[in-house]
């Protein structure tokens, strides 16, 4: 435990599942945030508690609820379809949430996660750090201070290598919800309503699979373009296009073009080259300010003061919209209103 | 390289591309009459120039030509007849809506003809040039001249080594500032231009269908920078090939000056070709003297790995002289216009085209 630099009662901390490739990162940095105490994990898998539990020795539970009734926020990290059972059982223990993104697999259960939280009167964080990456935030900022005149396309890339080498459910069409659609357009999707201030009225996707070596499970292409009602036009590449040689997981960059000019920004370009023995090959280790640190901040923070949180529930619903109306649009192959 | 027959290539090239030189000169250098004096055509003249074929020149502002031709030791030719009876071959570097007349006009007395992409602003001028050069019996060739850039030429060169396996998602990117010429200039009619998309679009929405094959489906949207004359400045496609690829293909006049980026990705089932003019760039001069802020327009870097301009006109000269093939022909620069048109359309209709070819 950490104590808050302010002398306040350190915020509660829970980690509901460690089934997501972010749950080690979240327990090691709420181990060591100021102002925190991360209680201890919880996973339906006993084992997989115990690892994640480990390396910061904090404790794994084995009841769901004997973690919930010791905690005033908990970070959910399960599988996507799973979200809505466990924000339900932890939003009936009055227990303010930061779920993982995407919110859920359906329109449905996204909408299902918002409401259960508002019934229970808890507090509703969707997991997008993209807005606390230092980049996106100097874009954010080129579009509120005028600098970029009015901003009329915005051109994101969020690829990536194919998730499964994290954990087998990432290709999964009913545990993910689908795949390089699902898990690649939410986070530039939320960046982009943030930027602009504006929701999409019109998606049109198209998606296939050829990459990684032909995977058939679920689409490991896609091409996402949107139109905001302010008139801005939008498009994301989601791919899964990066190969298991690709010296990092991807990247996510965006190039804006308004009045003003254009503003290009690479989230993860604060980068080393790394050269090493034939095995260990290349690698890019970033060097950059850590997103994730400042998104788990601001969750013990909204906890501790019980506030909107930056992020909100509602948002991670509104991305997951999108997504829905991406997938419609494919199987329509024609564009689709949305709102 | 005059493969030809890549998965781009279509059967209805076969009519023009058999047709044998109408008059086989393999002894003596190609005469060149260019057409138009303006942007390309000056490009045109000094690759041609550094190929030790002085053109003749002819625009309809003759003292442009004049210009033009004191420049490069150049002759004028005072009228397209003149011009006709002095050459063998006529490049024309009109503007895109005169494309088709000054092609058409110079194939019916049996030159040979070079056209500026687009070929022609509308699909029915790029019909009728196929037609009168097959009936003339004499080669067209489009110079979509993104095809002789090394880095892009490499990067085919490794998709038909197998190195990426089969073409699954294409990001082709050409970023730039907005050409500097004056308000009211034909480049800002869309009447007569087509805009970003027929001019700048072209080059990519052409290689994506040399890369992945014949195109089945466009959706593109568009925006303006809001100059009143301005059309549209920036614009992005998302083709649907007949393989199954998609592409992403984004042209825009939206940036600073001097920029002129150009980026390619290709993904595929096995691997990935990444390129990026920002990162590629042998030579990053900082000199003092001559800080400005960029040329009339913005183009690509050409100077170091081999003029692409010069390696697609003696391309169309060797096939010429030869009857050889060129990598690209008029059926090409046809199909490219297609998808140009439909790119078009969707992005004022919203909705998606989806093409048909004529050569199936």
């Amino acid at each position: 435990m950490v104590v808050d630099p302010e002398g306040r009662a350190p915020v509660r901390i829970g980690v509901l599942s460690a089934e997501h490739v972010h749950a080690p990162t979240y327990i090691s940095l709420l181990a060591s945030m100021p102002g925190a105490h991360l209680v201890g994990v919880w996973d339906d898998d006993r084992q997989r508690a115990a690892a994640a539990a480990e390396p910061v020795a904090t404790r794994a539970f084995d009841a769901i609820e004997a973690l919930l009734e010791r905690v005033d926020g908990v970070v959910i990290a399960s599988a996507n379809s799973r979200h809505l059972r466990l924000v339900e059982i932890a939003a009936g223990a009055g227990v303010h949430i930061l779920c993982e993104k995407p919110l859920a697999t359906t329109v449905e259960d996204a909408r299902a996660i918002v409401d259960a939280c508002a019934r229970a009167g808890v507090r509703l964080m969707t997991a997008f750090p993209t807005r606390w990456n230092p980049a996106a935030r100097a874009l954010e900022s080129a579009v509120r201070s005028g600098a970029l005149g009015t901003p009329v396309f915005l051109e994101g890339v969020n690829t990536g290598t194919m998730p499964d080498i994290h954990a087998a459910w990432f290709v999964d069409p009913v545990l993910a919800g689908g795949g390089a659609v699902t898990d690649h357009v939410v986070h530039l999707a939320d960046l982009f309503r943030w930027i602009l201030r504006s929701e999409v009225v019109e998606v049109y996707a198209v998606a296939n699979r050829i990459l990684q070596e032909r995977f058939a499970g679920v689409e490991t292409g896609g091409l996402v373009s949107m139109r905001f009602a302010s008139g801005v036009s939008a498009t994301i590449d989601c791919s899964w296009s990066k190969p298991r040689s690709y010296p990092t997981w991807g990247g996510l960059s965006v190039q804006a073009v308004g009045t003003g000019g254009a503003f290009g920004i690479d989230a993860f370009r604060q980068r080393l080259a790394v050269y090493g023995t034939r095995e260990t090959g290349i690698s890019w280790p970033t060097w950059g300010p850590d997103a994730d640190r400042e998104m788990l901040a601001e969750f013990v923070s909204m906890v501790r003061d019980d506030r909107e949180p930056a992020v909100t529930g509602v948002d991670g619903l509104r991305a997951v919209e999108i997504v829905d109306a991406a997938y419609r649009s494919i199987a329509a192959s024609a564009p689709v209103s949305l709102g | 390289m005059a493969d030809g027959g890549g998965p781009g290539l279509h059967a209805g090239s076969r009519a023009v591309s058999d047709m044998r030189p109408a008059r086989a000169r393999t002894d003596t250098p190609l005469r060149v009459g260019v057409v138009g004096a303006g942007f390309i055509g000056e490009t045109h003249v000094a690759a041609w120039a550094a190929e030790g074929v002085q053109a003749v020149i002819h625009d309809v502002d003759a003292g442009r030509a004049a210009a033009l031709a004191d420049r490069h030791g150049a002759r004028v030719a005072e009228s397209l007849d003149e011009l006709f009876g002095a050459v063998d071959v006529v490049d024309v570097c009109s503007p895109t809506h005169h494309h088709a007349g000054v092609a058409i006009a110079a194939a019916r007395p049996g030159r040979h003809v070079n056209c500026e992409k687009p070929m022609a602003r509308t699909l029915a001028d790029a019909e009728a040039m196929l037609a009168a050069a097959r009936d003339a019996g004499v080669r067209l060739f489009v110079a979509h001249v993104v095809r002789f850039f090394p880095e892009y030429v490499a990067a085919r060169a490794a998709v038909l080594a197998g190195a990426i396996g089969e073409p699954a998602v294409l990001r082709l990117t050409r970023a730039s500032f907005r050409p500097r010429q004056p308000a009211g200039h034909w480049f800002f009619d869309h009447a007569k231009s087509g805009g970003i998309v027929l001019d700048l679009m072209i080059h990519d929405l052409d290689y994506a269908r040399w890369i992945a094959g014949d195109v089945v489906a466009v959706h593109c949207r568009s925006a303006s920078l809001a100059q009143p004359d301005a059309g549209v400045d920036h614009a992005v496609a998302i083709l649907t090939h007949r393989s199954g690829a998609i592409s992403h293909v984004s042209a825009s006049w939206g940036y600073a000056p001097p920029i002129f980026r150009t980026a390619l990705e290709i993904a595929g089932s096995h691997g990935l070709i990444e390129q990026d003019s920002t990162t590629t760039a042998p030579v990053t001069p900082s000199l003092l003297a001559g800080a400005a802020g960029g040329g009339l327009t913005g183009i690509a870097d050409t100077g170091l790995a081999g003029d692409p301009f010069r390696l697609e006109l003696a391309e169309f000269a060797k096939a010429i002289r030869d009857g050889s093939e060129a990598r690209i022909g008029a059926a090409d620069g046809l199909e490219a216009l297609r998808i140009a048109l439909a790119a078009d359309a969707s992005a004022r209709t919203g909705a998606v085209v989806r093409l048909t070819q004529a050569a199936g």
